[in-house]
């Protein structure tokens, strides 16, 4: 699905999650391709002409998450939980901090043995970012997440400045075990790691199910 | 009534963050919960929001500077 759209839909859910029309909801989506610019960032970090970017097929969009550039694309799951930091007990920088753990306890599952870098926040295979975070907060709900590279075409990495820093390695699943993963067996990993995480019990709805909700309340 | 429009005090108290955009100016009307400011660290979108019905009457600091988590950075008037 686009970026955009899909950012719509997140930003109803959250509407509609901060007047208690929704529980806790946690929105797991694929994007088409596209650089997303957080607010810290700039349009510097590309390193490709608008021209390339339109034979290649990439949006360029500019974000409300924090940080600076990165890319989504198909093969990429992008995770954003919409909870109340108040009901899990966190602040800010401990959720976000949290969200890291979470991307470590997933990769375990899989035998890669990943680890948080002080002052680069994400999550880090060797010397590679094999996940990324970013969150924005608004009267204590959060939005946005963490995004996984697990069968994600890597080279338009190669046309930006990941992050705003130059020569960053970027590495996924795919690359590192050496074959494809269905996104549907690490949503079912991730499912279970994000109960215990949270202490939720959840339930897989579609989107669907959720629009019915929205629109039922005119949320 | 005056108002004040404070950092909202989710992150770690310590934290330092940079206000990124006030997004209503002075004189706007505003409604109870409306998005007026954002501010960010490097990983963390904060969103300053209104706290009364009323209008933002006052713009303390500018976008760029770094302010603190509970720091009054406007007024608004209800």
């Amino acid at each position: 699905m686009p970026y955009e759209p899909a950012f719509a839909i997140q930003e109803r859910i959250l509407e509609a999650r901060m007047r208690d029309r929704l529980p806790s909801t946690i929105i797991l989506q694929e994007n088409s391709s596209v650089f997303t610019i957080g607010r810290t960032g700039s349009r510097s970090n590309i390193l490709a002409s608008a021209d390339e970017l339109q034979r290649l097929g990439i949006e360029v969009l500019e974000v409300n998450r924090g940080g600076d550039i990165t890319y989504h694309g198909p093969g990429q799951l992008i995770v954003s939980p919409l909870l109340y930091l108040g009901d899990v007990d966190l602040n800010a920088n401990q959720y976000l901090h949290r969200l890291e753990d979470v991307l470590i306890d997933l990769l375990s599952t899989f035998g890669i043995r990943t680890y948080k870098k002080k002052d680069y926040p994400g999550v880090w295979w060797n010397q590679a970012k094999i996940g990324a975070v970013g969150i924005a907060v608004k009267h204590g709900y959060t939005f946005h997440g963490f995004s996984l590279n697990v069968n994600l075409d890597l080279a338009p990495f190669n046309l930006i400045n990941p992050c705003g820093v130059s020569q960053m390695l970027i590495t996924s699943l795919h690359q590192i075990l050496g074959h494809e993963i269905p996104i549907t067996e690490i949503k079912e990993k991730l499912h279970e790691i994000l109960v215990e995480t949270f202490s939720l019990s959840m339930r897989d709805v579609s989107y669907k199910e959720v629009q019915e909700v929205l629109v039922s309340g005119n949320a | 009534m005056n108002y004040d429009i404070v950092v909202p005090p989710t992150a770690d108290g310590s934290a330092e963050v940079t206000l990124v955009s006030w997004i209503k100016e002075v004189g706007s009307p505003v409604k109870k919960g409306e998005d007026l400011a954002e501010a960010t660290t490097e990983k963390i979108t904060l969103y300053v929001t209104a706290p009364a019905d009323g209008t933002l009457h006052e713009i303390n600091v500018p976008v760029g500077e770094k302010v603190r988590v509970g720091q009054v950075i406007g007024v608004m008037v209800g």
